[in-house]
């Protein structure tokens, strides 16, 4: 007689159904642990390295390998020998080692410039034979930000100390100029002084002296022309009487016509210098037109000259 | 050193405070060295000194292709050679300009053109030909040119001339009313009215116009024309029967005519 009746027809079986679901279960978490084992390369074949460092530093358990930036492989183990030295051994899987030369150097670098350290494996020469398991490489360390503010700070140093002693040297250059300069704009102080001086001096001066050299030299140019226009006026007057002495003296007396007559052929000559100096007379006006034409158009007189006229001159209706 | 920096400094000084000098073309340069020179020796009435300029200012400008200068000369040149009273040469110049058939001239310069010639034919009577440039001139200015109101004046001249007294005397009063005609014009205008009254025989208005003419005429200081004035007020006096006054208008016109001819002769004209 059994203790429990099983008398409910959702008990029938139990057994059967809790094996199922056991199996079930079994089978899940098998495929689960198969799943993240085949993510976490646990099926991948792989194959240890070796490589000795100077110091552990930066080195760490799980660090990646990598090859041509793709991750081939990862840092097992750190160990530290009886010669103070860190031997390593990283895991490569298998499949790659067959890119990889013996003569391959591992280096250890920073991912950008401040980040985690990455084992970077080379190539290696293609003369060489394939890497193989179990294989000693090459290590060295990739030259990161602190070594190169390192090389910097030795670099740097020295320069500043030069600049230093240039800057406090009492007889260096720089100690120097700033002397001659200091002199300099002393004598720049006592020198624009002087302009001063001279630019007041200059302005009484153009005040003073030009303005009353202009007038003077506006009513130069006026005299003179009116000078040409009397000479033009009095000159065929003059003609005239010359013209009327010869008469007579052609009329009075032989001799004196001879001499007359000898005096005659002159008179051309004296005309034409007549008129060569009253053309030169008119080139001084003009000239001196000239000079007061060029000085109007510049400061600070030509804002007082009035504008010269352009188009036609006047003519109205009437004219 | 330190007077060189002071020469130095002077020197850039007046660089900077004067314009520098723009160089145009020597022919350029020597054409309005010519031109001011016409314009002053014709301001000092040394007319022919003033035509040999222009015609030198002519030449330099068309070699440099220079049309619309060519074309103010060519006015200023018929301009002073109608004043020295070549007036069929003076026809000639401005027919360059009306003649050219490229239309290489400004359209303003053909409008004075026009009217110049206008004004020498009205004065050498030849009527019909000035009543037809002067149709040109009036087709070619616009209501607002600047020459309408001498245009008016001369129609109205002319209008006199050939016969209407009315119709003359009805334009020149309406352009001697005008505030925007120059001086000239009106006193101009103010002649032709007073005219058109003596012809129609209103004295007395007419010698208030000759006076009004007179008085605009001497604040001109155009002597020529102060003695027209003088002579039609004169007339008119006489015809009112004032004939002492007439006799004063008349001995004034006469010193006025006396001293003007006077004063050309000594310019050389």
């Amino acid at each position: 007689m059994t203790l429990l009746a099983d008398k409910d027809e959702r008990f029938k079986n139990l057994f059967g159904k809790t094996a199922v679901f056991t199996l079930l279960a079994a089978i899940g978490i098998g495929l689960a642990f198969l799943w993240a084992g085949e993510k976490k390369d646990a099926f991948t074949a792989k194959s240890p390295i070796y490589f000795v460092a100077d110091s552990g530093e930066d080195l760490s358990i799980g660090i990646p390998v990598k090859f041509s930036g793709f991750k081939i492989g990862k840092l097992n183990t750190l160990t530290l020998d009886e010669h103070g030295l860190v031997q390593v051994e990283v895991s490569i899987e298998t499949k790659y080692l067959k890119l990889i030369r013996q003569d391959a150097v591992m280096s250890l670098k920073k991912e950008g410039v401040i980040g985690d350290g990455v084992l970077e494996i080379s190539r290696g020469s293609e003369d060489k034979p394939i890497l193989a398991d179990g294989n000693k490489v090459r290590f060295e360390r990739a030259s990161g930000l602190e070594q190169t503010v390192a090389d910097i700070k030795d670099r740097i140093l020295p320069i500043l100390d030069d600049v230093h002693h240039t800057l406090h040297d009492p007889n260096g250059d720089v100690r120097q100029t700033l002397q001659n300069l200091r002199e300099f704009s002393a004598e720049m102080r006592d020198t624009r002084e002087r302009m001063d001086r001279v630019l007041n001096s200059v302005d009484a001066n153009l005040n003073n002296e030009v303005t009353p050299l202009l007038h003077s030299l506006r009513l130069s140019a006026e005299n003179a022309e009116t000078m040409s226009t009397k000479l033009n006026q009095e000159l065929p007057a003059l003609l005239n009487k010359a013209d009327g002495s010869m008469e007579n003296l052609r009329m009075t007396s032989e001799i004196i016509k001879n001499t007359v007559q000898r005096s005659a052929p002159q008179l051309p000559a004296i005309l034409g210098e007549t008129r060569e100096t009253l053309d030169m007379t008119r080139g001084v006006i003009g000239d001196t037109q000239e000079v007061i034409d060029s000085l109007s158009t510049h400061w600070p007189l030509k804002g007082v000259v009035p504008v010269p006229e352009t188009g036609p001159v006047k003519m109205d209706s009437h004219d | 050193m330190t007077r060189l920096f002071i020469l130095l400094l002077t020197g850039i000084l007046a660089a900077c405070g004067s314009t520098p000098a723009t160089h145009p073309p020597q022919a350029l340069e020597q054409a309005q060295a010519a031109d001011k020179d016409a314009r002053r020796a014709l301001r000092s009435g040394e007319l022919l000194r003033a035509k040999n300029n222009f015609a030198k200012t002519l030449a330099l400008q068309e070699s440099l292709d220079d049309s619309a200068g060519a074309a103010t000369t060519l006015i200023n040149l018929a301009t002073v050679t109608h004043q020295l009273h070549d007036d069929e040469a003076a026809l000639t110049w401005l027919d360059k300009i009306l003649l050219e058939k490229t239309q290489i001239y400004p359209p303003e310069s053909r409008l004075t053109a026009a009217f110049r010639k206008a004004v020498i034919l009205t004065n050498l009577a030849r009527l019909n030909e000035a009543d037809s440039t002067l149709q040109l001139s009036e087709a070619m200015c616009e209501k607002q040119c600047i020459l309408r109101f001498g245009i008016e004046a001369l129609r109205a001249r002319l209008l006199l001339l050939q016969g209407d007294a009315e119709g003359a005397l009805a334009l020149a009063l309406a352009v001697s009313k005008e505030d925007k005609a120059d001086q000239e014009e009106q006193a101009n205008a103010l002649r032709i009215v007073a005219a058109a009254e003596e012809k129609l025989a209103h004295y007395a208005s007419a010698l208030q116009h000759y006076q009004a003419a007179l008085e605009k005429d001497r604040s001109l200081d155009l002597s020529a024309r102060i003695g027209e004035d003088l002579n039609g007020m004169a007339r008119t006096s006489s015809q009112l029967g004032r004939n002492q006054e007439a006799a004063v208008y008349a001995r004034r016109a006469v010193l006025v005519n006396e001293s003007y001819s006077q004063r050309v002769m000594t310019m050389g004209e």
